[in-house]
């Protein structure tokens, strides 16, 4: 079973529009949702959890349609937003309580016991946490309730690079169960590098790409060298061109490059940058 | 719901000690105040009905409003959370109100009926939830912030209304009126409570977050 299904999603707002969205994330993978900022990446996660109304298309989580029983959906689902949510004046131990009185499944030992372990004081107010912590008491509040899907909308930035490693290192234990899925959006794309089976990119709304990260990564490459070696290369297999004054950089398509050239691999984040100039270029 | 009523208990004793405060002095003040007393019980009724407003005003501060969303609670239970909250605390303070006024006749040593020490504070119960029924569907559906200038007049309008109306009710023939009419404004209240309520679910469910 996919853990969700997105088709044809569409929704305008005046001067944007997410325009036909397409997004199968299988269950026990993780998919990340990389776009710059406005790229849509909040608007979809909200119309995933239907707090947003779409103008068209399909949302299916866990195989439930998100316009049916969406509490009863949301008993499985985890969700850290970008500001956490939670209000300031609440201690750890007086959310826990709230939560118990939210989810069926509330599971009050694990939670108490993520606290200790992300050393979460139980009795200070949200409000005189630091970012840091304010995002690991979400993330302690989504892996409480036996959830089976989390969504994730910037939950690692503005981290400093520790609690960014700490957060990383627990959706990767989350993900161990194979039942346990995770659709997290973010602009810092070497986090999600380090964690994601998919990955999703969306520019001034429109999926430019969604694909399987090793996939990508071994699909694509970069060069280095002068501008006459690229005019000999096909032109079908080069993606974007970046000159500087020693030569030429290009990400190209690894397939349909000369043999015995020398292409370097790419990174994520290079290759999003590539694709999101060579779309603004068009 | 219980979690949003929780959650609401657990804001409200944060942030409205003080309307508890300002209260209590009305209620010391209606028990010393002879006569002209209206006011004195209106005022706290009033209070109690902006609890509603200000934790809204904090959740959406804090982007409680869009967590709750994500949370497995439907839209109509966030807002009936908030209308239970505001009716919880209104009564609770008509109640305190109506205790009150038996103190002060028995202060007094006068007799006193039971529909007699009702009429008052069920009107200013009537009234005050007459007073969140308009702003309510407002904030709804705008937002605290542009339903906020719905709020600051009908909270004036409220003010006003409980001096005039401690003015009329000072005299014997105002307060038989009050006696006569005040099944009529506790049913309209009511009406009115419920009317509203059912506006402000369905204006929220259209809201987007």
């Amino acid at each position: 079973m996919n853990a969700l299904e997105i088709k044809n999603l569409t929704k305008s707002f005046p001067g944007f529009t997410l325009e036909n969205l397409n997004l199968v994330l299988p269950s026990g993978c993780i998919m990340g949702l990389i776009g710059e900022n406005g790229a849509g990446k909040s608007t979809t996660i909200k119309l995933i959890l239907d707090m947003l109304h779409k103008d068209s298309g399909t949302v299916t989580i866990l195989g439930r349609d998100n316009q049916g029983d969406i509490c009863l959906t949301k008993e499985d689902i985890g969700v850290v937003m970008d500001e956490v949510g939670i209000p300031e004046c609440l201690t750890a131990k007086q959310v826990g309580k709230v939560m118990q009185h939210t989810f069926r499944n509330w599971d009050d030992a694990a939670y108490v016991q993520l606290l200790e372990k992300l050393s979460l004081p139980e009795n200070k107010p949200f409000k005189d946490f630091s970012r840091g912590m304010k995002m690991k008491l979400g993330i302690a509040v989504a892996l409480s309730h036996g959830s089976r899907l989390l969504l994730l909308d910037e939950a690692t930035s503005g981290l400093d690079p520790v609690v960014r490693d700490e957060v990383v290192e627990m959706l990767g234990e989350f993900t161990r169960d194979e039942g346990h899925s995770i659709l997290i959006s973010s602009h810092i794309v070497s986090d999600l590098e380090k964690i994601c089976d998919y990955i999703a990119f969306l520019h001034k709304g429109k999926l430019l790409l969604c694909e399987e990260k090793d996939r990508l990564l071994a699909q694509y490459g970069i060069i280095h060298c002068s501008a006459e070696q690229v005019k000999a290369i096909d032109a079908d297999a080069i993606r974007h061109i970046k000159e500087n004054p020693y030569g030429v950089e290009a990400l190209v398509l690894r397939e349909k490059m000369p043999q015995g050239m020398e292409v370097s691999p790419v990174s994520l984040e290079e290759l999003f940058i590539s694709m999101i100039k060579e779309a603004n270029a068009r | 719901m219980k979690g949003l009523l929780l959650k609401d208990f657990y804001m409200t004793w944060k942030y409205c000690k003080l309307y508890l405060l300002i209260a209590a002095f009305s209620i010391v003040m209606l028990l010393t105040e002879d006569g002209k007393d209206m006011f004195f019980i209106m005022y706290p009724c009033i209070l109690c009905g902006l609890i509603p407003m200000t934790l809204l005003a904090y959740d959406e501060r804090s982007r409680w409003v869009q967590y709750s969303a994500a949370l497995p609670y439907t839209r109509g239970q966030i807002v009936s959370s908030k209308y239970l909250i505001g009716l919880m605390a209104q009564t609770a303070m008509a109640l305190v109100i109506g205790l009150a006024q038996a103190v002060k006749t028995a202060m007094y040593g006068g007799f006193f009926q039971a529909g007699e020490l009702l009429a008052a504070p069920l009107t200013a119960l009537a009234l005050t939830c007459a007073l969140s029924s308009i702003i309510f569907p407002f904030v709804f559906k705008l937002g605290v912030e542009k339903g906020r200038i719905v709020f600051y007049v009908m909270t004036g309008v409220m003010c006003g209304g409980s001096v005039l109306a401690a003015d009329l009710l000072s005299s014997p023939s105002g307060a038989q009126t009050m006696m006569s009419v005040f099944p009529v404004f506790v049913c309209c209240g009511g009406l009115i409570y419920a009317l509203s309520w059912y506006l402000s679910i369905i204006f929220y469910k259209k809201r987007e977050l």
